[in-house]
């Protein structure tokens, strides 16, 4: 059945940060691309962000502006079995996760490649900074990322950066103080526009970037990427369109993908050459484990048992404060693109501790609108209100993002009689913190307390006793390697045992760092497109 | 993050888990919906009796002053009813008992002479009725701080709008 159909040169699953790389960079380089995502395209002028909570039904609590990104039965079809506080963040829409994120976009830096070098723990990578640095300063020219270079090894910086975000009063006063502990300040770095970039505006300072930017100055696979790649006239996007398995060949190359069209309910295929997947963490492996054949019983790529393993993602935490020196000072519009100034990791500086790894925050990702204060102060009536009304102008906001250890027994399976509302087996998470995770994040729970004193500010912390994850950075259950009985990928991103298969999503990352992954993924994405390339020009795929 | 008046603001995990804890609606699904006013509002989960009630006690906890309207006007119970009412049972059981015990309570006392016997305990509750206050406060703050009157009249809230520029603040002296 499948021979009559046309054969792309290649298929990609998902049109996210990873797919849509993937797509304009092989479609402008003229092979014919399928792209396959499971959710359908949102029109930016149909996104909530702007509606005031009052002109909700649900005032914009449960998550309501961004139900739209979350279509089908994504959100209930997964279950988490012996598992820590963890949950992952999966989405179906065209565009994925960058149609609804905060845009932070980091390098690794060259001691995140190098875990075991270095610190004795998990393993190197396959690649270096070196090897992907020139591949970030593309991605960062062409998406348009706003920032400074630092200076800083734990945070390698490059030459294109948009003007940084003006700061905020109370950052400057976090500067001032944190200068004190050796704790260095600098401008966040974002693919957000801070002037006209690509055909596209510069941010408008609304302060709705998860909810979608409703003019495209937040970077988006869907308008950013995917457009350019339906300019070449060599891409084809399936919408609604969820894979459900990859076919192969009797010798067990990747030949084609079978998805299900959620609108008729009914299955299809697509015929490729080349795969690659870039359905993120969860649903990649989840993919390749649903993928059985003769040659490859156990999930496609997986003879290792290696696929759903060493799942991991950030551990975190948001700390809520108040500065008193702001207090009671007059209501200004300081919702901005969130956060405008960015805390690097600062541990390693410090005298060594008992733990690996450390943690970098996030400042002032919160909303200005809600008084979140009002949800933590003691009390009611008159003096409560007015307490509330007179911290709101002095809010300091600290998103923790730290290491999680890659581990083998961390993993996602798939349980055959377990199936979502189209009939494909849905993800099993099992997931523990090991005792390094639980250090490290006390540990950084700790010093944003120890910031907290220093700036003179009233903290909350939503931190509970124990802790909790991924803050939507799964990364690690189809891991690149040199070792294929550790691995799966190569370092070109390519399986060990199926030449015509590639994963770029944030599934491939041999281990975490306290960094946002998604640059990283952008980068390994344009690093792989390239390697596609020349060995299709080689012929040898 | 993500996120939210509590616009949500990361995807997941502690980082957010504050903003929505209300009601901890783990069953309810977000119905197509749209905004509704207190004019046409119609009560789905209280009676009149629980209604009046839920909007003595709301405005206790944030009331009318001097700055501006409390939560009566804001029609905080109206939020309160729509969101308890699309809630699973757990929910719906601890809203029809607290009420039933603050009621209980209030008949020996007072409404006000309740609250803050309740909001006492904040910090440790004990009895159901200290647990139910804390619900109930959750409720009226998200339901106040949502309002047009809590976030235009009360907090004078300036942004959710288009600038050419970052405005920001006052210079740091």
């Amino acid at each position: 059945m499948a021979s009559t159909l046309k054969e792309y040169d290649v298929c990609i699953v998902g049109s996210g940060a990873a797919g849509g790389i993937m797509a304009k960079e092989l479609s402008e380089g003229g092979a014919q691309v399928v792209l396959l995502e499971g959710g359908k395209r949102v029109d930016p002028s149909e996104f909530l962000s702007h509606k005031w909570p009052y002109e909700l039904q649900f005032r914009g609590l449960r998550d309501e502006k961004q139900a739209m990104f979350y279509q089908g039965d994504v959100k209930s079809s997964i279950r988490y079995e012996n598992s820590d506080n963890v949950s992952a963040d999966r989405m179906r829409v065209v565009g994925g996760r960058t149609v609804h994120w905060n845009a932070v976009t980091l390098r690794y830096a060259a001691r995140d490649f190098r875990e075991w070098s270095l610190a004795g723990v998990e393993e190197d990578w396959p690649i270096s900074y070196e090897e992907l640095a020139p591949y970030y300063e593309r991605i960062e020219a062409m998406i348009g990322v706003c920032g400074q270079d630092d200076g800083l090894e734990i945070l390698p910086g490059g030459s294109h950066y948009l003007p940084p975000l003006p700061w905020r009063r109370s950052e400057r006063i976090l500067q001032r103080a944190t200068k004190t502990m050796g704790i260095t300040v600098i401008p966040v770095r974002k693919a957000v526009l801070t002037k006209p970039f690509d055909g596209r505006p510069p941010c408008h300072y609304c302060g709705h970037c998860m909810s979608g930017c409703d003019v495209s100055a937040i970077f988006s696979s869907a308008t950013a990427m995917i457009p350019k790649a339906q300019d070449t006239g060599n891409f084809t996007l399936r919408q609604n369109a969820l894979a459900r398995e990859v076919l192969v060949d009797s010798e067990g190359r990747a030949r084609a993908v079978s998805f299900i069209d959620t609108t008729t309910g009914r299955e299809e295929q697509v015929r490729a050459k080349v795969v690659v997947l870039c359905a993120a963490t969860v649903e990649t492996a989840r993919l390749l484990l649903n993928s059985r054949s003769p040659k490859h019983p156990n999930g496609l790529a997986n003879s290792n048992d290696v696929v759903g393993r060493y799942l991991n993602g950030h551990v975190g935490n948001g700390v809520t404060s108040y500065l008193k020196e702001l207090e009671g000072s007059k209501p200004s519009n300081l919702d901005g693109a969130t956060d405008h100034v960015f805390i690097p990791r600062y541990n390693h500086l410090f005298p060594k501790k008992h733990y690996t790894g450390g943690w970098d925050i996030q400042v002032n990702l919160a909303n200005y609108m809600f008084p979140r204060q009002a949800l933590r102060l003691p009390g009611y009536g008159s003096e409560f209100k007015n307490q509330v009304r007179r911290m709101e102008p002095g809010l300091l906001h600290f998103g923790i993002f730290a290491k999680v250890m890659a581990r083998p027994e961390n993993r996602v399976t798939v349980d055959p009689h377990r199936v979502d509302a189209n009939g494909i087996p849905i993800p099993v998470m099992r997931f523990r913190f090991c005792d390094n995770d639980v250090a490290l994040w006390r540990d950084s729970n700790q010093s944003v307390a120890e910031i907290c004193s220093t700036v003179n500010s009233r903290m909350f912390s939503e931190a509970g006793d124990k802790p909790s994850g991924f803050a939507s950075h799964e990364v690690g259950t189809v891991r690149m390697g040199t070792n294929p009985k550790t691995s799966v990928l190569n370092g070109y991103c390519q399986a060990h045992e199926v030449k015509s298969l590639f994963v770029t999503d944030g599934s491939c990352f041999t281990t975490s760092s306290e960094k946002n992954p998604t640059l990283t993924i952008m980068a390994l994405s344009l690093r792989t497109s390239e390697y596609i390339k020349e060995q299709r020009r080689k012929g040898l795929l | 993050m993500e996120r939210r008046t509590a616009l949500r603001i990361i995807a997941l995990g502690a980082v957010t888990s504050g903003l929505d804890a209300l009601g901890a609606p783990t069953h309810c699904s977000v119905q197509e919906g749209t905004a509704w006013t207190p004019a046409d509002y119609k009560l789905q989960f209280f009676t009149p009796a629980e209604n009046e009630l839920v909007d003595q006690l709301a405005e206790i906890i944030i009331p009318a002053d001097a700055h501006s309207p409390g939560a009566h006007e804001a029609r905080v119970s109206l939020f309160a009813d729509l969101m308890v009412a699309t809630s699973n049972d757990a929910v719906k059981e601890q809203w029809r008992d607290g009420l039933r015990l603050f009621q209980e309570a209030a008949v020996k006392s007072s409404p006000a002479e309740v609250i803050a016997q309740a909001a006492a305990h904040e910090a440790y509750p004990t009895t159901d009725l200290d647990r139910f206050f804390i619900a109930l406060k959750q409720m009226t703050v998200n339901g106040y701080y949502t309002s047009e009157i809590g976030i235009h009249k009360d907090l004078e809230y300036i942004g959710n709008t288009y600038v050419a520029e970052f405005p920001g603040y006052p210079p740091l002296v």
